[in-house]
């Protein structure tokens, strides 16, 4: 910089301090103002005092004994049990090839895993004070563990769930961004981990490493982007058949009570741009962010799940339980609403799609976690079972239910 | 009285619990009183006073206590014994008291600077407009100083662990002056009986 840029760059500097000293009344220079927790960022002047607020995360199980599994309602023929219980925030699920099912958790830093023996069920705690192990997947006999910006591997788990080995960091170059930071994770076909990296507010243009789904090669432990513009995806599956990843993603916050969607969405090329924070739900430029662009600049989603409902854990039915016309529908985990007047969500839908691949329907699969405005439940994932039953996991009551079709 | 207790039932309902019990708790918080004092008031600054806290907060640091996630040795070794149903007695009996006037005789700069503070950082985004708490957030108002800026110090510098990693990020950008300002601000809100 020359002398005189630098000078004057100086008379400016001292000249805005002395106005900022002046805008404080002479006293202490105010601090420059923080970004806003994760879920109020975005809010409107008049929303600054709206009574919204996220629930409490489940931090803690309830009581097997108060767990109103009767409660929960299913189609005719099918039938709800309550599978496990104890487990505190029981969120995302996978199973190995021996049958154990493994569980991840956000807040307590827990890894779960549930297993039959000889007629009993059994519940290890494999892992404490882990930071937000979410994610999970399970491939040649080790168990992977997504942490907010680590990737772990324990080695021959499930022949040693009472004495779980120390694990080994696969990977330890993730953002340490705690505001969507919590991992969903898959192994793809490829044999390679596909997880998202969410966007680190509820609506800003985020950083270019954020706000996407990427892929990890374990061979290499190198990243690549596998799309973008994706707000905060916490569920995601390979179609059975055409091999294509599907995912639900999460919309923003503080539109309105009805806008913007959910969306549930699938990958068809390399370099997909799914919109966020300029379009929202394929045809909904953003308030603030929109403002120049178009939708048609991104990639539309399949299907509007609707708002708020924070759709997490998505699975395939690739089971042999349910009637033949579940083949391939898609289950998603409806956390529940909180940035609605109206709660909706709270439930497990089943998206149908037709002969093309093409979903074209939703319809309410599980019910009973709400009564009018009162949760007592909170799907996070589901999972097929080698047996082709559902497990559903639900981070309010610490419980993992399981849904069957008994033959008759 | 009955308000409290239709508050705290109310809070243990929507979170998918029986109703707690104040009486039960009472009798059960007497191992408290030596540190936290009676009624929940503490009079020694490092410990916080309980009174008045959202039952869910009590419930939840108790949690992560007895699981050694939240790390303070006394208080790790006495939540080992507690049942999850004691520790919503308890969180139903510290919400049913009155909590802690406002602290008198304070800095009035100092509070005006810590309100800045506030301001800047959406303190009352999640601790409500009167620092009164809700849910799983705690009460500030009248808390004491000591104890505020030990907290602080302990979520910016990773020392004491958050449930969510909100108030981490929250106290990432906080000088010291700055959890000073801010703790003698909570310290003298004085909400209304």
């Amino acid at each position: 910089m020359n002398p005189i840029a630098s000078n004057f760059s100086r008379m400016f500097v001292s000249a805005a301090l002395g106005l900022a000293a002046f805008c404080a009344h002479a006293q202490q220079t105010p601090p420059a103002t923080a970004v806003p927790p994760t879920w109020a960022q975005g809010r409107t002047a008049e929303q600054a005092n709206s009574k919204l607020v996220p629930h409490p995360p489940g931090l803690i199980a309830l009581p097997t004994e108060e767990i109103p599994t009767a409660k929960l309602k299913v189609p005719a023929g099918f039938k709800v049990e309550l599978w496990a219980s104890g487990l505190p925030n029981a969120r995302s699920m996978t199973v190995g090839t021996k049958g154990t099912v493994f569980i991840g958790t956000r807040f307590p830093g827990n890894i779960y895993a549930v297993v039959e023996r000889g007629g009993k069920r059994e519940t290890h705690v494999l892992a404490k004070g882990l930071h937000r192990p979410n994610g999970v997947a399970f491939k040649d006999g080790a168990l992977y563990v997504a942490e907010l910006s680590r990737i772990l591997r324990y080695d021959n788990i499930e022949d040693q769930l009472e004495h779980p080995p120390a694990p080994v960091v696969v990977f330890d170059a993730l953002p340490k961004d705690e505001a969507h930071g919590w991992k969903f994770m898959t192994f793809g076909p490829d044999g390679k981990l596909y997880f998202q990296i969410g966007t680190p507010a509820n609506i800003v243009v985020p950083p270019y490493t954020h706000a996407q789904i990427v892929q990890l090669d374990l061979s290499t432990k190198t990243i690549r982007t596998v799309a973008t513009g994706i707000r905060n995806s916490v569920g995601m599956d390979f179609h059975p058949v055409t091999k294509e990843l599907w995912f639900t993603n999460n919309a923003r916050d503080w539109v309105n009570d009805d806008l913007p969607n959910d969306t549930l969405n699938h990958i068809t090329r390399k370099g997909m741009n799914f919109g966020y924070p300029f379009c929202h739900q394929g045809n909904l430029l953003d308030p603030d962010f929109g403002r120049g662009r178009t939708c048609d600049e991104f990639d539309a989603p399949d299907m509007l799940l609707g708002p708020h409902i924070a759709a997490l854990g998505m699975r395939f039915y690739t089971g042999s339980m349910f009637p033949s016309e579940y083949k391939n529908s898609i289950f998603i985990a409806e956390h529940g609403s909180w940035n609605r007047t109206t709660k909706t969500g709270y439930l497990v839908s089943r998206v149908t799609l037709d002969k093309n691949g093409k979903p074209i329907a939703k319809e309410p699969f599980m019910t009973g976690f709400i009564e009018g405005e009162n949760f007592w439940g909170r799907p996070a994932d589901v999972q097929v079972m080698p047996d082709g039953a559902l497990l559903v996991s639900d981070d309010v009551a610490g419980a993992v239910f399981r849904v069957s079709y008994p033959r008759k | 009285m009955f308000k409290h207790f239709l508050f705290a039932a109310l809070t243990a309902f929507a979170c998918g619990s029986q109703a707690a019990d104040i009486a039960a708790g009472k009798l059960k918080a007497q191992t408290c009183i030596a540190c936290h004092g009676e009624n929940g008031l503490s009079g020694v600054g490092s410990f916080p006073s309980l009174a008045g806290q959202p039952s869910l907060f009590i419930v939840y640091q108790l949690f992560q206590f007895r699981g050694n996630q939240r790390v303070f040795a006394p208080m790790n070794a006495l939540a080992q014994d507690l049942s999850d149903a004691d520790m919503r007695d308890l969180g139903a009996y510290f919400a049913s008291l009155p909590g802690p006037p406002g602290a008198i005789g304070q800095d009035t700069k100092k509070i005006a600077a810590g309100q800045r503070v506030s301001d800047a950082n959406h303190c009352q985004s999640c601790h409500t407009p009167d620092f009164r708490g809700q849910k799983q957030v705690p009460r500030l108002a009248g808390q004491h100083v000591d104890y505020l800026k030990a907290q602080l110090k302990g979520l910016r510098d990773g020392t004491r662990m958050d449930i969510d990693g909100s108030m981490a990020s929250a106290a990432q950008g906080l000088s010291d002056a700055d959890i000073d300002a801010v703790s003698h601000f909570a310290a003298a809100m004085n909400l209304a009986p």
